[in-house]
């Protein structure tokens, strides 16, 4: 059977690429504005990132007098250290009030203090008591957004990873290349609009706490497509997970343990971390905030005092919790009082003696380029949710990446069944493209001898763990650059998977996500080799201060040979236009 | 804690797939690691290093996506949560179909649970502020809502083996919406029509939920309102 021969051909009027919250609530907007919707799950459709969620949600309901939407537009500015997209940010902290009202109409409880008033509690950064929640944290989400979805007759593809986008001879989307890895066969989508919401880069590096299909496609697919990629450089760590089981290393540690009162209370401390020799090392990063500091800063401080030796031996730190609020805690997050009491012992789970705690990559705070309403650069391409950016800039408050996939998700779904009514490109438009790409894509499949994907996998995530991580140096960047330059050139042409059934071939599925994995590896090394300060989650040991020059984004663009860098001015709300300052580095 | 000590296990894994072979067949690996691993660490290790054509599925590794169920020696768990043992035979989930080696399908329980309409049937649009729901409710509803639909307990199941039972995580879906104060739709005639009556009452499901939850208990209570009232009419 040849490659091009087991290619279905299919139509839609909005295809949507993952089966999270953002990917979800774009459906759901796309269809009830009378679009055709397919939504495309690389897994199973309950395999995605904000599920994995706690689940708070950062919203100003107006429970707390003090607090404001212009608060909640600043404390994200502030936290973003200045590059956030504003106007994308205004719009997340006017939208998101109703966009959890939309929630509580699908079936969700929020967590309450009273019949008519919400239990609202605090997260990273935030000035204010801002941030809801509910027990069921982001398996009740994406449950009741399923049901949703089931109700519409929205259909779900399992099993669907984008393999690229497909673009007619003016550049427009013409359709997408998917394979159906439960069957191992080739299916493209003729349609006019593709919703990139594939979620972040997080199995990019080694210690991560995401689900392991994220590795970035969507968001490299774009770029392929001509996209322009935002603050990729900046990818956000989550200072406190697991250490321990070796499966969970990197799992976040639900914040609520590391705040202790500070939860509900701004000025009560958190749970004091102390480094191999007893010493409260947060001292030497942020005297004034101490433990209560932003993830950016407590993570920095963290991973220095374990690279430089002051860690635990399996590569950690101490985190003394306050066993003063554990009843709060097991009513608040009971799945987490059983995973310490599993993984570490009854003190631990009690929150009576010191936990063992990492830094681990959580969250991708760049990505594709967007307007306020989701579109890119590319008509026909839009992007929601983890795989775009500009929302938080160089930092992101603990609780706003639920806010953000409902907000965009919405505002997405509504823009692409917008354009697609502009019309529905011809079935053959791009068909060929996507049957010569399908057939490059085929190629380790038809390989006898070589190197197998996953292996080549743990030698990017290493890299990047290492050397595009919390620390980064611009020595260590370059050798980066050139070491993915070989891997490129020398090893993805010799890619082999172990068999040839096509049915589920984990392999062939990990060969597709190298590609991905490369490109991104490339742009975030490439930009933060140009970017010569430090800044938010962004840490420079050659530049380790702020500068007021780099109060400017870096824009990736692809133009299907070679990736090139380019410094921008922040788009403000009082200069929108983002005039262009400079050519930097490609 | 101190270091767990170091284990070497057997794993047999059930190997099959429908359109190359003509039946299963089981093959031999031994791993060998921390003796704290999960099966899924095992699993993960024999894919690495062994058997490069194992098909399996996970996705979060710590009990969430719910995507990763087995069966270990007969019994039905969550690959991810489940400590590995000396000897173990693994395979695929029943009574589903199976894509490949350890994945099945779920196409059939996703359309079983489209089809029990599972948002709430609402009579009048949300008020745009804080629904009324007492704060015991809400906690309620939301332990409820983190079944992960893993099948585990369908699985295990022993009515759903012999009679015309959905299944106990179908229930506890049904009951949720039940105790949804805005859904106006009639759950317990749903639960009845799903074989809710052929569950023999023991608590099987209870007992292997990964999440902690209690089917058993949601069908007492359809059973409860069943005998007597108090169920929505639709």
């Amino acid at each position: 059977m040849s490659p091009s021969s087991d290619m279905l051909v299919e139509q839609a009027d909005v295809l949507i690429a993952g089966s999270g919250a953002a990917g979800m609530r774009a459906a759901i907007a796309a269809h009830d504005a009378g679009a055709n919707v397919v939504l495309l799950a690389k897994g199973p459709r309950r395999a995605n990132h904000t599920r994995m969620s706690g689940g708070r949600y950062n919203v100003v309901t107006g429970l707390n007098a003090n607090d404001s939407n212009d608060a909640f537009f600043q404390d994200t500015i502030d936290s973003g250290v200045g590059i956030n997209n504003y106007e994308l940010t205004r719009i997340l902290a006017d939208e998101a009030l109703e966009r959890a009202y939309d929630l509580e109409e699908y079936g969700l409880a929020w967590d309450r203090t009273d019949v008519k008033k919400y239990y609202m509690s605090m997260t990273g950064g935030g000035t204010y008591v801002r941030t809801l929640g509910s027990v069921d944290e982001g398996i009740g989400i994406t449950e009741i957004m399923l049901h949703q979805l089931h109700k519409r007759g929205i259909r779900i593809c399992d099993f669907h990873m984008l393999a690229d986008v497909i673009r007619d001879d003016n550049g427009s989307v013409a359709g997408a290349l998917a394979m159906d890895l439960s069957r191992g066969v080739w299916r493209y989508f003729s349609t006019p609009t593709v919703v990139i919401a594939t979620g972040g880069t997080s199995q990019l590096y080694e210690t991560s706490s995401g689900p392991t299909i994220n590795t970035g496609d969507g968001i490299a697919i774009a770029l392929r497509a001509g996209a322009e990629l935002v603050d990729i450089e900046f990818m956000q760590f989550i200072p406190i997970s697991f250490v321990y089981p070796p499966g969970a290393r990197g799992y976040t540690l639900t914040e609520p343990a590391h705040y202790g009162k500070r939860h509900f209370d701004p000025s009560a401390e958190a749970a004091h971390l102390l480094n191999n020799k007893g010493e409260r090392f947060v001292k030497h990063y942020d005297p004034v905030r101490m433990e209560g500091s932003t993830r950016d800063i407590l993570a920095r401080a963290i991973m220095l005092e374990i690279l430089e030796g002051r860690g635990t031996p399996e590569g950690g730190v101490l985190m003394v919790p306050d066993p003063a609020v554990f009843d709060a805690f097991l009513k608040e997050r009971p799945i987490y009082v059983k995973r310490l009491l599993e993984n570490y012992g009854e003190p631990q789970a009690r929150l009576q003696a010191p936990i063992q705690v990492m830094p681990s990559a959580l969250y991708t705070l760049g990505g594709v380029r967007i307007d306020a309403w989701c579109r890119t650069c590319v008509p026909g391409l839009l992007a929601a949710g983890e795989a775009a950016g500009g929302v938080h800039g160089a930092n992101r408050l603990g609780g706003s990446s639920m806010p953000d996939i409902q907000v965009f998700g919405r505002r997405a779904g509504i823009a692409a069944a917008q354009d697609a009514k502009a019309g529905r490109p011809p079935q053959s438009a791009g068909l060929e493209r996507a049957r010569a790409r399908a057939d490059a894509l085929t190629a380790p499949l038809r390989a006898t001898d070589g190197i197998r994907p996953p292996e080549v996998k743990r030698r990017v995530q290493k890299l990047m763990w290492d050397h595009v991580g919390l620390v980064r140096t611009g020595a260590k960047l370059e050798e980066t650059l050139r070491a993915f330059g070989e891997l490129r050139a020398n090893v993805m042409p010799k890619l082999k998977v172990t068999s040839k059934a096509r049915i589920l071939n984990r392999e062939w599925m990990e060969s597709l996500e190298l590609e991905n994995m490369l490109d991104l590896g490339e742009a975030m090394a490439a930009t933060s080799l140009a970017r010569k300060e430090t800044r938010g989650a962004f840490y420079r040991t050659d530049f380790q201060s702020v500068d007021p020059e780099w109060t400017a984004n870096l824009w990736v663009k692809h133009d299907g040979s070679s990736m090139s860098v380019e410094k921008r001015a922040v788009s403000t709300l009082e200069a929108p236009a983002a005039p262009k300052l400079e050519t930097a580095i490609s | 804690m101190s270091t767990p000590s170091s284990i070497t296990v057997t794993a047999e894994i059930r190997r099959y797939d429908p359109s190359q072979d003509a039946e299963p067949r089981y093959e031999k690996f031994q791993v060998t690691g921390l003796s704290n691993m999960s099966v899924l660490d095992v699993v993960r290790s024999i894919y690495d290093n062994q058997a490069g054509d194992l098909a399996y599925q996970f996705a979060c590794r710590v009990g969430r996506c719910g995507t990763c169920a087995v069966k270990v020696n007969g019994t039905p768990v969550l690959a991810c949560q489940e400590r590995c043992k000396p000897e173990m035979r693994i395979e695929p989930l029943t009574p589903f179909p199976v894509l490949r080696d350890l994945v099945v399908d779920r196409t059939e329980i996703e359309g079983r649970l489209a089809a029990l309409s599972l948002a709430p049937e609402r009579e009048a649009a949300h008020p745009r502020e804080p629904e009324p729901i007492t704060p015991e409710l809400s906690a309620e509803l939301c332990k409820m809502d983190s079944c992960l639909l893993c099948m585990v307990c369908v699985s295990a199941c022993p009515a759903v083996e012999e009679r015309a039972f959905d299944g106990p995580a179908f229930m506890l879906k049904l009951r949720h919406m039940a105790k949804h104060p805005q859904d106006r739709r009639n759950r317990l005639e749903q639960a009845i029509e799903g074989g809710m009556l052929e569950c023999f009452n023991c608590d099987v499901c209870t007992q292997v939920c990964p999440a902690d939850l209690s089917p058993a208990q949601a069908i007492r209570e359809f059973r409860r309102e069943l005998i007597f009232g108090g169920a929505r009419r639709s």
